[in-house]
Protein backbone atom coordinates (compact mmCIF):
# COMPACT_ATOMS: atom_id res chain seq x y z
CA UNK A 1 0.00 0.00 0.00
CA UNK A 2 1.36 3.20 -1.25
CA UNK A 3 1.63 6.32 1.11
CA UNK A 4 -0.20 8.07 -1.47
CA UNK A 5 -2.90 5.49 -1.18
CA UNK A 6 -2.68 5.93 2.23
CA UNK A 7 -3.27 9.78 2.23
CA UNK A 8 -6.40 9.30 0.62
CA UNK A 9 -9.87 8.64 2.38
CA UNK A 10 -11.42 5.00 2.21
CA UNK A 11 -14.14 5.67 -0.69
CA UNK A 12 -11.89 3.93 -3.40
CA UNK A 13 -11.74 0.66 -0.56
CA UNK A 14 -15.37 1.02 0.10
CA UNK A 15 -16.28 0.63 -3.43
CA UNK A 16 -14.60 -2.40 -3.79
CA UNK A 17 -16.19 -3.48 -1.00
CA UNK A 18 -19.44 -2.88 -2.19
CA UNK A 19 -18.47 -4.64 -5.90
CA UNK A 20 -17.30 -7.57 -3.60
CA UNK A 21 -20.53 -8.41 -1.80
CA UNK A 22 -22.26 -7.30 -5.08
CA UNK A 23 -20.43 -10.18 -6.90
CA UNK A 24 -21.08 -12.61 -4.57
CA UNK A 25 -24.85 -11.45 -4.40
CA UNK A 26 -24.99 -11.89 -7.71
CA UNK A 27 -23.12 -15.45 -7.55
CA UNK A 28 -25.93 -16.68 -5.59
CA UNK A 29 -28.89 -14.95 -7.36
CA UNK A 30 -27.82 -16.93 -10.70
CA UNK A 31 -26.94 -20.71 -8.79
CA UNK A 32 -29.99 -20.16 -7.27
CA UNK A 33 -32.27 -19.28 -10.41
CA UNK A 34 -30.54 -22.21 -12.25
CA UNK A 35 -29.26 -24.92 -9.96
CA UNK A 36 -27.23 -27.48 -11.74
CA UNK A 37 -27.39 -25.25 -14.87
CA UNK A 38 -24.82 -26.13 -17.53
CA UNK A 39 -22.62 -22.94 -17.62
CA UNK A 40 -22.40 -22.43 -14.34
CA UNK A 41 -19.25 -23.35 -13.62
CA UNK A 42 -17.50 -20.50 -15.78
CA UNK A 43 -20.12 -18.11 -14.86
CA UNK A 44 -19.04 -18.93 -11.13
CA UNK A 45 -15.47 -18.91 -11.86
CA UNK A 46 -15.58 -15.67 -14.47
CA UNK A 47 -17.28 -13.88 -10.98
CA UNK A 48 -15.03 -15.20 -8.09
CA UNK A 49 -11.43 -14.20 -10.68
CA UNK A 50 -13.18 -10.66 -10.67
CA UNK A 51 -13.84 -10.56 -6.77
CA UNK A 52 -10.41 -11.84 -6.65
CA UNK A 53 -8.75 -9.49 -9.21
CA UNK A 54 -10.45 -6.53 -6.73
CA UNK A 55 -9.27 -7.79 -3.40
CA UNK A 56 -5.73 -8.34 -4.73
CA UNK A 57 -5.10 -5.23 -6.49
CA UNK A 58 -6.92 -3.09 -4.07
CA UNK A 59 -7.19 -4.51 -0.44
CA UNK A 60 -4.04 -6.19 -0.66
CA UNK A 61 -2.61 -3.50 -2.29
CA UNK A 62 -0.78 -4.89 -5.07
CA UNK A 63 -2.20 -2.31 -7.62
CA UNK A 64 0.27 -0.03 -5.73
CA UNK A 65 3.21 -1.87 -5.93
CA UNK A 66 6.19 -1.57 -7.96
CA UNK A 67 5.41 -3.30 -11.64
CA UNK A 68 8.26 -5.99 -11.38
CA UNK A 69 6.13 -7.40 -8.11
CA UNK A 70 2.74 -7.22 -10.11
CA UNK A 71 4.40 -9.05 -12.99
CA UNK A 72 5.78 -11.42 -10.60
CA UNK A 73 2.85 -12.46 -8.89
CA UNK A 74 0.39 -12.17 -11.78
CA UNK A 75 3.12 -14.39 -14.04
CA UNK A 76 3.52 -17.17 -11.37
CA UNK A 77 -0.46 -17.31 -10.36
CA UNK A 78 -1.71 -17.76 -13.74
CA UNK A 79 1.18 -20.07 -14.69
CA UNK A 80 0.13 -22.63 -11.32
CA UNK A 81 -3.70 -22.22 -12.53
CA UNK A 82 -2.55 -22.76 -15.95
CA UNK A 83 -0.74 -26.12 -15.57
CA UNK A 84 -3.03 -27.07 -12.80
CA UNK A 85 -5.91 -27.04 -15.51
CA UNK A 86 -4.60 -30.17 -16.89
CA UNK A 87 -6.24 -32.57 -15.28
CA UNK A 88 -9.33 -31.66 -16.56
CA UNK A 89 -9.51 -33.57 -19.25
CA UNK A 90 -8.89 -36.73 -17.62
CA UNK A 91 -11.75 -36.19 -14.93
CA UNK A 92 -14.15 -36.23 -17.88
CA UNK A 93 -12.38 -39.52 -19.52
CA UNK A 94 -13.02 -41.02 -15.63
CA UNK A 95 -16.85 -39.79 -16.58
CA UNK A 96 -17.56 -41.18 -19.72
CA UNK A 97 -15.71 -44.51 -18.94
CA UNK A 98 -13.19 -44.35 -22.07
CA UNK A 99 -9.83 -45.71 -22.08
CA UNK A 100 -6.61 -44.02 -22.14
CA UNK A 101 -5.53 -42.50 -25.30
CA UNK A 102 -3.25 -45.38 -27.23
CA UNK B 1 38.67 1.38 2.95
CA UNK B 2 39.09 -1.64 4.99
CA UNK B 3 38.40 -5.00 3.42
CA UNK B 4 34.79 -4.90 4.88
CA UNK B 5 34.30 -1.66 3.08
CA UNK B 6 35.45 -2.64 -0.26
CA UNK B 7 33.11 -5.84 0.49
CA UNK B 8 30.10 -3.64 1.79
CA UNK B 9 30.71 -1.21 -1.48
CA UNK B 10 32.34 1.76 0.32
CA UNK B 11 31.01 4.04 2.78
CA UNK B 12 28.66 5.70 1.04
CA UNK B 13 27.25 2.70 -0.51
CA UNK B 14 24.24 0.61 0.44
CA UNK B 15 25.14 -2.09 2.49
CA UNK B 16 23.13 -4.78 0.06
CA UNK B 17 21.44 -5.02 -3.05
CA UNK B 18 18.38 -3.06 -3.18
CA UNK B 19 15.10 -5.25 -3.47
CA UNK B 20 14.41 -6.04 -6.92
CA UNK B 21 10.38 -5.33 -5.87
CA UNK B 22 11.18 -2.51 -3.98
CA UNK B 23 9.38 -3.70 -0.85
CA UNK B 24 11.16 -4.93 3.02
CA UNK B 25 11.97 -8.24 2.98
CA UNK B 26 9.12 -9.27 5.41
CA UNK B 27 6.76 -8.40 2.86
CA UNK B 28 8.23 -9.78 0.64
CA UNK B 29 8.35 -13.09 2.70
CA UNK B 30 4.83 -12.87 3.36
CA UNK B 31 3.91 -12.35 -0.91
CA UNK B 32 6.01 -15.63 -1.31
CA UNK B 33 4.04 -17.71 1.18
CA UNK B 34 0.74 -16.24 -0.07
CA UNK B 35 1.76 -17.47 -3.34
CA UNK B 36 2.96 -20.82 -2.42
CA UNK B 37 -0.30 -21.33 -0.68
CA UNK B 38 -2.03 -20.25 -3.63
CA UNK B 39 -0.93 -23.52 -5.10
CA UNK B 40 -2.24 -25.42 -2.26
CA UNK B 41 -5.95 -23.96 -2.35
CA UNK B 42 -5.27 -24.27 -6.14
CA UNK B 43 -4.57 -27.95 -6.29
CA UNK B 44 -7.40 -28.47 -3.16
CA UNK B 45 -10.31 -26.62 -5.55
CA UNK B 46 -9.36 -28.79 -8.87
CA UNK B 47 -9.28 -32.20 -6.62
CA UNK B 48 -12.58 -31.10 -5.34
CA UNK B 49 -13.49 -29.99 -9.04
CA UNK B 50 -11.96 -33.39 -10.48
CA UNK B 51 -13.93 -35.69 -8.01
CA UNK B 52 -17.58 -33.81 -8.59
CA UNK B 53 -16.89 -33.98 -12.41
CA UNK B 54 -15.68 -37.75 -12.04
CA UNK B 55 -18.29 -38.60 -9.66
CA UNK B 56 -22.03 -39.79 -11.23
CA UNK B 57 -24.83 -38.29 -8.96
CA UNK B 58 -23.03 -35.90 -6.96
CA UNK B 59 -24.92 -35.05 -4.38
CA UNK B 60 -26.56 -31.51 -4.14
CA UNK B 61 -27.45 -31.10 -0.77
CA UNK B 62 -26.94 -27.10 -0.05
CA UNK B 63 -30.55 -25.90 0.62
CA UNK B 64 -31.34 -21.59 1.31
CA UNK B 65 -30.54 -22.05 4.94
CA UNK B 66 -26.84 -22.85 4.02
CA UNK B 67 -27.15 -20.51 1.44
CA UNK B 68 -28.10 -18.06 3.78
CA UNK B 69 -25.16 -18.81 6.27
CA UNK B 70 -23.02 -19.04 3.80
CA UNK B 71 -23.95 -15.44 2.58
CA UNK B 72 -23.68 -14.16 5.89
CA UNK B 73 -20.08 -15.42 6.29
CA UNK B 74 -19.11 -13.94 3.10
CA UNK B 75 -20.47 -10.96 4.27
CA UNK B 76 -18.21 -11.32 7.72
CA UNK B 77 -15.13 -11.64 5.61
CA UNK B 78 -15.44 -8.91 3.32
CA UNK B 79 -16.26 -6.70 5.94
CA UNK B 80 -13.52 -7.83 8.40
CA UNK B 81 -10.73 -7.32 5.19
CA UNK B 82 -11.72 -3.56 5.17
CA UNK B 83 -11.44 -3.38 9.00
CA UNK B 84 -8.67 -4.77 8.62
CA UNK B 85 -7.70 -2.68 5.98
CA UNK B 86 -8.10 0.48 8.53
CA UNK B 87 -5.67 -1.33 11.46
CA UNK B 88 -3.31 -1.10 8.53
CA UNK B 89 -3.33 2.45 7.42
CA UNK B 90 -3.78 3.52 11.31
CA UNK B 91 -0.21 1.31 11.95
CA UNK B 92 1.07 3.33 9.12
CA UNK B 93 -0.03 6.82 10.57
CA UNK B 94 1.63 5.56 13.76
CA UNK B 95 -1.56 5.49 15.49
CA UNK B 96 -0.81 2.28 18.03
CA UNK B 97 -4.21 2.59 19.82
CA UNK B 98 -6.56 2.60 16.67
CA UNK B 99 -4.57 -0.07 14.97
CA UNK B 100 -4.79 -2.61 18.14
CA UNK B 101 -8.55 -1.99 18.37
CA UNK B 102 -9.37 -2.30 14.58
CA UNK B 103 -7.31 -5.33 14.63
CA UNK B 104 -8.79 -6.82 17.55
CA UNK B 105 -12.31 -5.76 15.97
CA UNK B 106 -11.18 -8.16 12.57
CA UNK B 107 -10.02 -10.61 14.88
CA UNK B 108 -14.06 -10.42 16.86
CA UNK B 109 -15.44 -10.73 12.88
CA UNK B 110 -13.04 -13.87 12.15
CA UNK B 111 -13.85 -15.41 15.21
CA UNK B 112 -17.45 -14.97 14.47
CA UNK B 113 -16.80 -16.86 11.16
CA UNK B 114 -15.12 -19.65 12.56
CA UNK B 115 -18.15 -20.41 14.61
CA UNK B 116 -20.77 -20.00 12.05
CA UNK B 117 -18.36 -22.64 9.74
CA UNK B 118 -17.91 -24.66 12.55
CA UNK B 119 -21.91 -24.65 12.99
CA UNK B 120 -21.76 -25.12 8.98
CA UNK B 121 -20.18 -28.56 9.64
CA UNK B 122 -21.91 -29.23 13.01
CA UNK B 123 -25.13 -29.28 10.19
CA UNK B 124 -23.48 -31.45 7.68
CA UNK B 125 -22.26 -34.08 10.32
CA UNK B 126 -25.79 -34.34 11.94
CA UNK B 127 -27.08 -35.36 7.96
CA UNK B 128 -24.80 -37.86 8.80
CA UNK B 129 -21.60 -36.55 6.47
CA UNK B 130 -18.73 -37.86 7.69
CA UNK B 131 -15.18 -38.52 5.29
CA UNK B 132 -15.61 -41.39 4.10
CA UNK B 133 -19.97 -41.62 3.98
CA UNK B 134 -23.06 -39.69 3.60
CA UNK B 135 -26.76 -40.28 3.04
CA UNK B 136 -26.85 -39.16 -0.63
CA UNK B 137 -24.55 -41.82 -2.24
CA UNK B 138 -21.22 -40.78 -3.02
CA UNK B 139 -18.45 -41.28 -0.24
CA UNK B 140 -16.18 -39.04 -1.70
CA UNK B 141 -18.17 -36.15 -1.40
CA UNK B 142 -17.83 -35.93 2.67
CA UNK B 143 -13.66 -36.08 2.16
CA UNK B 144 -13.61 -33.56 -0.43
CA UNK B 145 -16.14 -31.31 1.37
CA UNK B 146 -14.40 -31.49 4.32
CA UNK B 147 -10.85 -31.21 2.83
CA UNK B 148 -11.76 -28.05 0.95
CA UNK B 149 -13.91 -26.17 3.97
CA UNK B 150 -11.27 -27.21 6.40
CA UNK B 151 -8.19 -25.80 4.54
CA UNK B 152 -9.45 -22.92 4.93
CA UNK B 153 -10.91 -22.51 8.39
CA UNK B 154 -7.32 -23.63 9.42
CA UNK B 155 -6.05 -20.94 7.39
CA UNK B 156 -8.70 -18.45 9.27
CA UNK B 157 -7.65 -20.09 12.97
CA UNK B 158 -3.98 -19.44 12.13
CA UNK B 159 -4.45 -15.78 10.76
CA UNK B 160 -6.65 -15.15 14.20
CA UNK B 161 -4.07 -16.56 16.00
CA UNK B 162 -1.34 -14.35 14.12
CA UNK B 163 -3.67 -11.34 14.90
CA UNK B 164 -4.06 -12.10 18.27
CA UNK B 165 0.24 -12.14 19.02
CA UNK B 166 0.86 -9.45 16.40
CA UNK B 167 -1.66 -7.13 17.48
CA UNK B 168 -1.01 -7.43 21.11
CA UNK B 169 2.61 -7.51 20.52
CA UNK B 170 2.01 -3.94 17.94
CA UNK B 171 0.45 -2.17 21.54
CA UNK B 172 3.37 -3.08 23.78
CA UNK B 173 5.50 -1.95 21.00
CA UNK B 174 7.60 -5.05 20.40
CA UNK B 175 6.10 -5.29 16.49
CA UNK B 176 5.74 -2.76 14.00
CA UNK B 177 3.47 -1.44 11.25
CA UNK B 178 5.06 -3.96 8.85
CA UNK B 179 3.96 -7.10 11.10
CA UNK B 180 0.58 -5.57 10.82
CA UNK B 181 0.75 -5.45 7.19
CA UNK B 182 2.12 -8.68 6.74
CA UNK B 183 -1.19 -10.09 9.18
CA UNK B 184 -3.46 -8.03 6.89
CA UNK B 185 -1.78 -9.75 3.63
CA UNK B 186 -2.46 -12.79 5.04
CA UNK B 187 -6.19 -12.00 5.94
CA UNK B 188 -6.39 -10.66 2.53
CA UNK B 189 -5.73 -13.45 0.88
CA UNK B 190 -7.92 -15.44 3.07
CA UNK B 191 -10.65 -13.69 2.03
CA UNK B 192 -9.97 -13.93 -1.65
CA UNK B 193 -9.80 -17.71 -1.08
CA UNK B 194 -13.02 -17.59 0.11
CA UNK B 195 -14.44 -15.65 -2.94
CA UNK B 196 -13.71 -19.15 -4.89
CA UNK B 197 -14.76 -22.00 -2.07
CA UNK B 198 -18.49 -20.52 -1.74
CA UNK B 199 -18.74 -20.66 -5.72
CA UNK B 200 -16.88 -23.58 -6.32
CA UNK B 201 -18.43 -25.77 -2.90
CA UNK B 202 -21.30 -24.11 -2.27
CA UNK B 203 -22.99 -22.44 -4.74
CA UNK B 204 -22.18 -25.18 -7.69
CA UNK B 205 -24.14 -27.77 -5.21
CA UNK B 206 -27.50 -26.10 -4.56
CA UNK B 207 -30.11 -28.51 -4.06
CA UNK B 208 -32.67 -28.35 -7.09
Amino acid sequence: MSTAAEQGGLGKYIVVYICMLAITGIEVVIASSNPGGAHLLPIMLILAFAGALLGVLFFMGLAAEKRSLIIGVAVFTLFVLATINYGWTDSFRVLMGAPYAK
Amino acid sequence: MSHSDVALGGHHAPAMEPSPFAIPAIKLAMWLFIISDIMTFAACLVAYGFLRNATPNWPRPYHSSTIISVLVMTVILVTSSLIMLMAVRAARAGDRAAAFRWTMVTYAAGLLFVILHIREWFGMIGQGVTLTKNPWGTGLFGGAYFSVTGMELLHVIAALIALLVIGFGYKRGRYGAAHIENCHLFWQFINIVWMFVVPLVYLMDIAS
